[in-house]
């Protein structure tokens, strides 16, 4: 078949723009949270003159990579109130964005397989409900009617003893969600740019004054970090330390299947996380493997751990066949909650430290991150995230609602 | 109140009240084990004790002159009679030896042991209840085990009388190949049943004919 | 699956071994005289570098000690390792002094009050190419 009788290419999304000599702000990493930083600084603060500098692909580091659950049923105050905040911005951005990137609200049940989950679990779906957050908590029997492809016996070695639920949580396109961000970034004047690797900074004194890439210097006056997975490698060449450890996270998905999984099903307990992609592909993820990493791939055990866990839970996924396995790299906190704010370099700014669920908080950690750019001061939602807790001792102690599964 | 019985005083009645770890699967291991071929069986109530001494201290020597030897380096068994030394780490070794040696049984050893060590720098601690001990035996005992254990088990690699802290099916256990085609495995005690059915299982392919 | 040549025991899966994270963290000599930004960095800041870096593992399932272990943190290739409590090693697999904040004293990283005795085994020795070494006979894959 000769090129010519191929169906023309559909409208691109966006444009693949040279590098301008010089920008208002630049933002490092062109993923979820870039994006999203991108198009709240341009629509609520009037920054069009900006660039998304993106080393590799459009969305092709963790925003490839991660499972796409949406959920807002944290703990703690700030975290409730960042997260919830987020998944209202997901209620309206299909429209806002004009585009349908597949947000299914379809819920999602954290289980509980022992006392101490049922207790720690109860305590959480409170919490939840004085934040306005919707929760609540059902035994086995619910969740089975929730969820019938669970094993919910008792004989099994940590068996559900009940979960909570959030009815508004679910899933979405994640590949679709930033393409809906580029596209609209890209009409109202931003540069995004592929391709393009940030080798270092330019510093007037403690000033950030440019950005050194391997397509030449680009001034700007001001540079936000949404470079996930590589955010220590960034500071260090920008001249400051972050409380981050990068860890190999894996996932992997089925071959294509009947609709038999209806909502999110996650355990902390047993480390697996599953849902049922549009398509009809089991979509699973792991727990982090245990050393530091930024290979974008993990140990095979990690895999085996998960699915053991995965097949007790859910027995007719023992006929399944894996299709497919990858890892990307997640920063992760010694308290589990991200880092979002000033730091040490003035002008510089960073959103970093999201673990292994920075993907729920896409619009959240765009919005509070635009602000906090533009005005050079955070959010509310976002100053309890600061890099001076490490200092100051306010942790933000997410580990029972994030630490392994998101 | 009525008086109470006299307290069992002999050794038979203590041991009729002793429930082992894997005494659930004693009628599995009997149907499961192919005689001649890969067999299965749990012997209970070893006597073992966590030694932790440098065995080149006034103390080591005089438990070594207890034991019969202290194993020098990984893999290394020492011992005499029916008394072995397992090595599990470069100042930490398991005495391993028949459940009469134990002094609930009137066994002299964990007093000899404790005399030995003195006020040396060490420890010695009975730790009889915390691992039971698997003995597969058979010309495919091995193929079992390398089913769920990467160490290299070839004979010209793994020698007899060699003992190793490993993980057999998940399960860390000490895999000590005490003949030429029998190893003893040592897994703690809430392990045992769950690796008393790998192994079963495991076996299992074994009962069936050999298809040429 | 990583495999990791423990010192005492040859070379073994992962699975059988526990991270210990970054290696050369002195617990600082006077934690009273610190101020909130040094507690801070010695309770929550760690290296976290791309390439070789130095850090702890323990061989929890077999001989359960301590040990530092260089190793590349893009490829994961194992490029040393080497005691507890002795200096960083290149990585060829010579040892250079230290430069850091990092102690080199022997008690300085071990658990328990005294460093464990590992002369006598097949404990590589500062100056050599750790990675290989031997282990005793039935211990390797």
């Amino acid at each position: 078949m000769s090129a010519d009788l191929l169906p023309e290419h559909p409208d691109f999304l966006w444009r693949n723009p040279e590098p301008k000599s010089s920008y208002d702000a630049v933002i490092v990493g062109g993923g979820g949270h870039g994006l999203a930083t991108a198009y709240f600084l341009a629509k609520n603060h009037g920054m069009t003159n900006i660039a998304v500098l993106e080393k590799g692909w459009l969305a092709g580091g963790n925003m490839a990579r991660n499972t796409t659950i949406i959920r807002s049923n944290y703990l703690w105050d700030e975290s409730a109130a960042i997260y919830e905040h987020a998944l209202k911005l997901w209620e309206i951005l299909p429209e806002e964005l004009e585009y349908d990137f597949l947000f299914s609200q379809r819920g999602v049940m954290n289980l509980a397989h022992t006392l101490g989950d049922v207790r720690e679990s109860m305590r959480r779906v409170g919490a939840n409900k004085l934040n306005g957050v919707d929760a609540e908590w059902l035994d086995p029997k619910q969740v089975k009617e929730l969820c019938p492809i669970l094993n919910i016996s008792d004989n099994i070695r940590y068996p559900v003893m009940g979960a909570t639920y959030q009815p508004r949580a679910g899933i979405a396109k994640h590949d679709h969600v930033a393409w809906a961000f580029a596209r609209k970034c890209d009409e109202m004047g931003v540069d995004i740019i592929q391709n393009c690797e940030v080798t270092g900074f330019v510093k007037d004194g403690n000033r950030v004054v440019g950005v050194k890439t391997n397509r030449g210097t680009i001034n700007t006056e001001k540079v936000g970090l949404a470079a996930a997975g590589h955010s220590s490698v960034l500071a260090e060449m920008a001249g400051f330390r972050l409380p981050i450890q990068s860890h190999p996270l894996q996932a992997l998905v089925s071959e294509l299947h009947e609709p038999v999984h209806p909502t999110v099903v996650m355990s902390n307990h047993v480390h697996v996380y599953v849902s049922q992609a549009h398509k009809g592909e089991l979509v699973m993820g792991a727990g982090v493997d245990s050393y530091n990493g930024y290979g974008q791939r993990g140990s095979f055990h990690v895999i085996e751990h998960q699915m053991a866990a995965a097949v007790e839970l859910f027995p007719i996924f023992a006929r399944a066949h894996v299709l497919r396995t990858w890892g990307g790299i997640v920063d992760t906190t010694l308290d589990a909650s991200p880092i979002v704010g000033n730091t040490p370099v003035d002008n510089m700014f960073v959103n970093c430290g999201w673990g292994t669920g920075g993907f729920k908080a896409t619009p959240a950690a765009g919005l509070t991150f635009a602000h906090n750019i533009a005005t050079g001061s955070p959010h509310k939602l976002n100053k309890p995230f600061a890099l001076e807790r490490f200092e100051t001792g306010a942790l933000i102690d997410e580990h029972g609602a994030a630490a392994v599964a998101h | 109140m009525a008086e109470t019985a006299a307290p069992a005083t002999s050794y038979e009645k203590n041991l009729s009240l002793r429930v082992s770890p894997a005494a659930q699967l004693r009628a599995d291991f009997e149907t499961g084990s192919v005689r001649g071929v890969v067999e299965l069986s749990e012997v209970a109530f070893l006597t073992m004790v966590g030694l932790r001494v440098n065995r080149d201290s006034d103390a080591g020597q005089r438990i070594a002159a207890v034991t019969g030897g202290l194993p020098a380096a990984c893999g290394g068994v020492a011992g005499s009679g029916e008394t072995s030394v397992l090595w599990l780490g470069p100042e930490e070794f398991l005495v391993v030896a028949p459940r009469e040696a134990h002094e609930s049984l009137g066994g002299g050893l964990l007093q000899a042991l404790r005399e030995a060590l003195g006020d040396g720098a060490g420890q010695m601690v009975d730790l009889s209840a915390n691992r039971t001990t698997f003995e597969l035996t058979g010309p495919r005992a091995r193929a079992v085990l390398e089913k769920g254990c990467s160490l290299d088990l070839h004979p010209r690699v793994l020698k007899a009388g060699t003992a190793l802290s490993t993980e057999v099916g998940n399960i860390p256990v000490v895999l000590w190949k005490t003949g030429e085609e029998t190893f003893r495995l040592f897994p703690r005690a809430s392990f045992a049943d769950f690796l008393g059915r790998w192994l079963l299982d495991a076996m299992r392919e074994y009962a069936s004919p050999e298809v040429p | 699956m990583l495999l990791i040549s423990c010192p005492n025991c040859g070379s073994r899966d992962e699975t059988e071994f526990h991270y210990g994270g970054q290696a050369h963290v002195p617990y600082p000599k006077n934690p009273n005289e610190l101020n909130d930004r040094q507690w801070a960095e010695f309770l929550f800041y760690r290296d976290n570098t791309k390439g070789a870096f130095a850090e702890r593992w323990l061989h929890s399932t077999g001989c359960r000690q301590w040990f530092n272990m260089l190793r590349d943190t893009v490829t994961y290739e194992i490029q040393a390792i080497y005691p507890m409590g002795t200096p960083r090693p290149d990585a060829a697999g010579r040892t250079t002094p230290d430069t850091g904040t990092a102690s080199t004293a022997a008690d300085s990283t071990t658990t328990g009050t005294a460093a464990p005795d590992i002369s006598g085994t097949s404990t590589a020795t500062t100056g050599t190419t750790p990675a290989s070494t031997t282990a005793p006979e039935g211990a390797t894959k």
